[in-house]
């Protein structure tokens, strides 16, 4: 594989995580302009535990997506009780307020005589476990889909349980799931925190297959084109937003037809879509008609 | 799809083998600097990088050359180039093709003698690329 294909497939992955996350939230009813946030926690974090600390990558991601979970813990408790609108523009207001923390976050240390750690709008340099422990950009790409995987199926399996028809009552019609005793906010809590985690999860491989990362990484139009990829890949399956980002990551931008002008050919995508596909290409319907037809896509 | 999983299986294991027992292996940090000037060609800059380790040139190093842009980041998939040794000790040369003016952030993916990855923020503009300073 070259190096060009390496990068796409790399850039694919990793979009992946943040699309995941808007999708879980987007299936629960809730519109959220503010996972990039979280996708920043997870880099900062798991930055800081392997080049501050010495932390091996399995512990240094599992530290930021616990991380990661809490914050979005904490965005829910204070903006949940929004509805629609509302709730979006709160996260999208909790996500710059994290991303200018990040601008203000100064915290180094002296490691091996050079300074490491997060620097402001500087941004923090030298996340090298990737290259200090000999892993090849193949390698890591392999590490990315080999999570991702994991993740997809777990989701897969949980849209085929109890919980995920439960999460789908909540999304389409929340009075009517209430009205039949389900505890709406405690579930969306749960659906939050665990699209925090997810995103933390993206966080963390971004910051390693990066070596640096700044605040500019984490502003709006990352959070906007995770939801994007999640609404025009479709809500009616986890592979949706992996759709989504293929789509325009792999094809759009991959293909290098539209040069420049690609995000505006992206945007009318999305504009059409949303009229002719409220719910994506992969919606609903469709999901049932396929798996109807034993393509098994949830 | 039974050969696709056997083509993965062996970077999936050298990836957990790796992720868990490989010792750190400290690179030697180096050093670079970028000048690189407009081509006639729109967004296609030719650039000379200068590669320098403990204050002397860093010959004989493999660079392949990405740039990603860091208010977009991830959305942005340019080729990565390998730049070819100047004439000059230390010195490396490459050609970039952007898609668009803008701040940039260059990536240098270095190996043989040493093996890191720098980052280098540089504005590119219709004639040329300059540091960025924050």
């Amino acid at each position: 594989m070259d190096g060009y294909t390496v990068g796409v497939l790399t850039n694919i992955g990793l979009f992946s995580f943040l699309a995941l996350s808007a999708y879980v939230l987007l299936v629960a009813g809730e519109l959220s302009f503010g996972q990039q946030a979280f996708f920043g926690v997870g880099a900062y974090t798991a930055g800081v535990a392997t080049a501050m600390f010495g932390w091996p990558l399995a512990a240094a991601t599992a530290a930021a997506m616990a991380l990661g979970g809490l914050a979005a813990l904490l965005v829910g408790l204070s903006t949940l009780r929004l509805r629609g609108l509302y709730f979006a523009m709160a996260t999208l207001a909790a996500a710059e307020m994290a991303r200018i923390l990040f601008e203000l976050l100064r915290w180094q240390r002296e490691v091996n005589g050079e300074r490491v750690g997060p620097d402001g709008a500087q941004g923090f340099r030298g996340i090298r476990w990737v290259f200090e422990h000999g892993m090849e950009a193949g390698g890591f790409l392999a590490l990315i889909y080999g999570v991702l995987s994991v993740l997809v199926t777990a989701l897969l399996v949980l849209e085929r349980s109890r919980l995920g028809a439960t999460l789908r009552a909540v999304g389409l019609d929340p009075e009517q799931a209430a009205a039949v005793g389900i505890d709406i906010h405690r579930i969306k809590l749960g659906v939050v925190s665990a699209a925090g985690a997810v995103a933390a999860l993206g966080g963390a491989l971004y910051a390693h297959h990066n070596t640096y990362v700044e605040p500019r990484n984490f502003d709006i139009m990352l959070g906007v084109h995770a939801l994007a990829y999640a609404l025009v890949g479709g809500l009616g399956t986890a592979l949706g937003p992996l759709l989504g980002v293929a789509l325009d990551v792999g094809v759009l931008e991959g293909s290098q037809v539209f040069a420049g002008y690609r995000m505006i050919v992206f945007g009318g995508v999305v504009a059409l879509l949303l009229v002719v596909r409220p719910r994506g290409l992969l919606d609903e319907q469709i999901v049932n008609a396929l798996t109807r037809r034993g393509w098994g896509l949830r | 799809m039974g050969s696709a999983v056997n083509h993965v299986r062996p970077w999936l294991a050298a990836t957990a083998l790796a992720a868990l027992v490989a010792p750190p292996a400290h690179a030697q940090r180096a050093d670079a600097s970028l000048a690189c000037r407009a081509t006639a060609t729109a967004h296609v800059y030719d650039c000379v990088l200068t590669l320098s380790r403990g204050g002397k040139p860093l010959q004989g190093a493999g660079v392949v050359v990405g740039v990603d842009m860091p208010s977009m980041p991830l959305a942005h998939s340019v080729a990565p180039v390998t730049a070819t040794p100047g004439a000059a000790p230390g010195e490396y040369h490459f050609r970039l093709a952007l898609e668009m003016h803008g701040e940039w952030a260059v990536k240098l993916r270095l190996s043989g003698p040493v093996r890191d990855q720098l980052i280098l923020h540089y504005d590119f503009d219709g004639t040329r690329a300059s540091p960025v300073r924050r």
